[in-house]
């Protein structure tokens, strides 16, 4: 059973459409596999539609003006319903493709919001694979990390946040277990070492490096950043 | 009246939000939906626009957005209400939602563009317009029988697939597909004929009860 989900001010920034992209993802993922938040997006969607279509404008002041809203200087309304209306073609839903992903030979199915989303080559460190996805969004890295059975990543903290969306398999760390479909965000104030004995494969958010906390991992701080 | 039945959930929405001095009047906005899904009524739609026009352009400005900015959020927000008309299921929830969420997904897709000039329209992903707004949706589906039919669908050669989905599913007319799949009336008729009786035979004639 899927234990961890957003909170609820993230469901409501990704309702409103103000989360970037990946992080937006992370979230539709979660969805995909967890009915219960899927059921809370669409309450939100609803109320927030109605707040902003309607008790948003009953008591502002400005309700006044906006019947006598720039239709004439700015824009034009009938002149924009023409342009639209021009054209006839309707828009057409394209069936759900499904597409796959391969890390050492084992064969995921790739969640569909990744889609049309762009990824990088893979780079492997031992059991750790990571491909990028490359969606430009300044210091926030996404990624699809891999861990091969019995892989791990060496006891870390994180100088950002770190977002773990598990697509498949199980990992588990000083808080548990977790499994497909789970949601994970930690912060600087925690410290793990995640262990996956079967292998899985995550969808990761951070928007900084991880900083290693052990002894002779420490060494591996410079490549903290290539990890997440 | 087969209109007032799309939209009795509308009507129910309107009746139910008692709010203080709320004006909107649900049913009439689906009813005008409607119109322009089925008829391609621009009449309608240009209630429609007025209706929603000056909101979205306020709340698009109060996120920060410049005039011409806001403008263009109109705009791309009511040609997708134009062009996707025939996606809304009034029995599933508000028009108001449904404009809603485009509205967001048009703002989101913006606002990447000129963040990190990326076009890569990812809202659609994000937020997929077949799952917008879907409350209570289980209330009369038949999930089982759906699945079957689903399944015999899948079978079928791609050409005739395409008729039944836009045909049934989308509830596209007969002189939609010509348009949409640049094939004369004849050639569209003729598949979904051949389409219908294929799924008869896998399905059984007991199956047919329904709609006959």
């Amino acid at each position: 059973m899927i234990k961890h989900h957003p909170k609820f001010e993230l469901l409501q920034s990704f309702v409103n459409g103000e989360l970037p992209a990946s992080l937006s993802a992370g979230i539709a993922i979660h969805a995909d596999m967890c009915s219960g938040c899927q059921e809370k997006i669409s309450e939100l969607t609803e109320q927030l539609s109605y707040a902003s279509f309607e008790e948003a404008y009953l008591d502002n002041p400005m309700v006044e003006e906006a019947g006598t809203l720039h239709n004439a200087d700015d824009v034009n309304f009938d002149q924009v319903i023409a342009a639209i209306t021009e054209s006839n073609d309707i828009d057409v839903v394209e069936p759900k493709i499904e597409k796959n992903i391969t890390f050492k030979d084992e064969v995921y199915s790739l969640p569909s919001v990744l889609n049309n989303m762009v990824l990088g080559k893979t780079a492997n460190i031992g059991k750790i694979s990571r491909a990028r996805i490359q969606l430009d969004e300044n210091e926030i890295h996404s990624s699809l990390l891999h861990i091969e059975p019995g892989g791990s990543v060496p006891e870390h903290t994180h100088n950002g946040f770190e977002l773990t969306v598990l697509i498949a398999g199980t990992y588990s760390d000083e808080a548990g277990e977790y499994e497909a479909g789970d949601f994970i965000m930690l912060d600087k104030q925690h410290q793990h070492h995640p262990i996956s004995e079967q292998g899985c494969l995550c969808f990761t958010v951070a928007n900084d490096s991880l900083h290693f906390t052990q002894g002779i991992n420490k060494l591996l701080n410079p490549i903290g950043a290539f990890i997440y | 009246m087969q209109v007032d039945t799309r939209c009795l959930r509308n009507d129910s929405i309107s009746a139910n939000s008692n709010s203080m001095s709320n004006q909107i009047n649900h049913k009439e906005l689906c009813q005008w939906l409607t119109a322009i899904a089925t008829q391609r009524d621009k009449e309608a739609f240009t209630h429609l626009f007025h209706f929603f026009a000056p909101k979205i352009q306020r709340i698009a400005k109060s996120k920060g957005n410049t005039d011409t900015q806001a403008n263009e959020v109109v705009q791309e927000t009511l040609g997708n209400v134009w062009r996707k008309a025939h996606l809304f299921d009034g029995n599933k929830g508000a028009v108001t939602t449904w404009v809603y969420t485009i509205m967001r997904n048009v703002t989101f897709d913006m606002l990447r563009k000129v963040k990190s000039n990326k076009e890569d329209t990812l809202s659609e992903y994000i937020w997929p317009i077949a799952e917008a707004g879907h409350i209570q949706e289980s209330d009369f589906t038949d999930h089982l029988a759906n699945k079957r039919l689903r399944a015999v669908i899948e079978k079928l050669p791609e050409n005739q697939q395409q008729v039944i989905k836009a045909y049934y599913f989308m509830e596209m007319s007969h002189d939609q597909l010509t348009v949409h799949l640049n094939l004369p009336l004849g050639t569209i008729k003729s598949r979904l004929r051949l389409a219908i009786s294929k799924l008869k035979a896998q399905l059984g004639e007991s199956n047919d009860q329904t709609s006959s």
